[in-house]
């Protein structure tokens, strides 16, 4: 942790308060949300690291999508994640984002979670400790030092075909594109 | 000398109530067994606020940031910060009563624009919570207006500081501790943060705030934090003739504030309306009504 280091601070300081200041959104699908209590409070304080949650989107710039995702909450996600300012990171929490997980035959779950919204990184296990989301917190850090936790630019640049996956699982969507069409605005 | 006064008073309120910002989070954690964040943490915040994209919905909902941060300001230069009190001559307590309204009215112009239901409960709440504290803190400043004679905060403190403490100075002890009882919920601390309530109505006001929006906000509740401590100790304790010893005192009042925030959940809008009505009000009338009787 590289906090403490005023030379880093000073060299670039957006990214260093991108790295310290990541305030999250939980978003409660699946069993995930067991592990995000102790996580946050006395037993592992993620407060240290900065890391706290909050309970609106435009605070926030880290988003956890902990569990399996239906087809009815992908919906609320893919909102949740718009309404983000940028830059914002997200990360998949447990096996069920990454591939299904124990849901792969399900006719109602999302199987894989970045086709519809761009994933920065993903904690792999059924279900991931509380240590798992400290070291994908310090594997964020490491992402955003080289500059590759940048899924929200993907999302600029594809829109298109990130909307387009969306329509064919949820068939007509109730808002607006939020970029215009041809992406990269 | 005056001039300079104008930019030092802003930026020392600044840095006390970004401090009690960090202070309040370690103070917390420590409470709950936690390390918690480091005492700059709000710093780092408010710079990841600033460098964010921010989302807009309107004028008058930028306004309305502005109008309730610029309110904040304009009350710090009312208030004496050890012998620094840029606007000594003018208006004193009365003004500062009428411009602290204007922090909660910009929020709630604000948060009228962004048309979240979140947000418009929280105004609600916040308002009604302003009228719980709202009359005994005029009891209270009326006590005090009435004790040394003038709305001139700077002689309310230069007259605390020639008088030896005696009997004669005691009425004003009810009225402080009717200040003390309040105080939580003029800082919006946790007994009475209803209007802010994360868990209930994410962040109500501020739900709709993102980007720099946020961060003059933190910074407006930093100041706000500032505003109602000074009060206090400009009014009951004497101020101070050097900043340090000033920031001394509020120290010490702020961490009374944390001590009260840390040990009580959170109440219900008409409990808290319910206390505020009760015990502060009822110590402050009694201790008006005794600076009435002692002065006669």
């Amino acid at each position: 942790m590289d906090r403490n280091q005023l030379v880093k601070w000073l060299q670039a300081p957006a990214k260093m308060a991108h790295k310290y200041s990541l305030h999250a959104v939980y978003f409660c699908t699946g069993c995930g949300i067991i592990e995000v209590p102790p996580t946050i409070t006395a037993r592992w304080d993620a407060e240290r690291f900065g890391v706290i949650p909050t309970a609106t989107p435009r605070h926030a710039n880290l988003f956890l999508i902990t569990g399996y995702v239906s087809l009815k909450t992908l919906r609320a996600i893919i909102r949740t994640y718009e309404q983000m300012p940028e830059p914002k990171f997200s990360v998949g929490f447990g096996s069920c984002p990454i591939n299904g997980g124990m849901y792969y035959d399900s006719y109602n779950t999302i199987k894989h979670l970045d086709r519809y919204m761009p994933i920065d990184g993903y904690i792999a296990g059924c279900m991931p400790r509380p240590e798992a989301i400290f070291v994908a917190v310090t594997h964020l850090w490491t992402l955003i030092d080289k500059d590759m936790a940048d899924g929200y630019k993907r999302y600029r640049r594809y829109y298109a075909q990130y909307r387009a996956n969306q329509e064919r699982v949820l068939g007509r969507l109730e808002w607006p594109p939020l970029f215009p069409a041809g992406g990269d605005a | 000398m005056r001039i300079l006064g104008f930019v030092i008073s802003p930026l020392a309120a600044l840095a006390v109530g970004i401090f009690f910002l960090g202070l309040t989070r370690r103070f917390m954690a420590r409470t709950q067994w936690r390390y918690g964040p480091p005492l700059y943490q709000p710093l780092i915040d408010m710079l990841r606020f600033f460098t964010q994209k921010s989302v807009s919905h309107g004028a008058i909902f930028d306004l309305g940031v502005i109008l309730s941060l610029a309110g904040s300001l304009v009350v710090v230069l009312f208030l004496p910060f050890g012998r620094i009190c840029p606007l000594q001559g003018s208006g004193g307590l009365l003004v500062v009563l009428y411009l602290m309204l204007l922090a909660p009215l910009g929020l709630a112009l604000s948060a009228g624009e962004a048309a979240n239901p979140n947000s418009s409960i929280g105004i609600s709440r916040m308002f009604a919570l302003a009228l719980g504290y709202e009359v005994p803190l005029l009891l209270i400043v009326l006590a005090a207006m009435t004790r040394y004679d003038t709305i001139s905060i700077v002689e309310i403190v230069a007259a605390q500081r020639a008088a030896v403490p005696n009997l004669a100075t005691f009425p004003l002890v009810l009225s402080g501790i009717a200040y003390l009882l309040i105080l939580p919920a003029l800082l919006g601390l946790r007994p009475f943060d209803v209007a802010q309530a994360p868990q209930e109505i994410s962040s109500g006001p501020l739900a709709e705030l993102g980007g720099r929006y946020l961060a003059l906000a933190q910074i407006q509740n930093a100041l706000s934090l500032f505003i109602g401590i000074s009060l206090f100790v400009n009014l009951m304790w004497g101020g101070a003739s050097n900043p340090l010893v000033f920031f001394l005192k509020m120290l010490v009042v702020f961490a009374f504030g944390l001590w009260i925030s840390a040990s009580f959940p959170r109440l219900r809008v008409e409990q808290a309306v319910r206390y505020l009505w009760r015990w502060p009000t009822l110590l402050a009338f009694v201790g008006l009504l005794l600076v009435v009787v002692i002065r006669r």
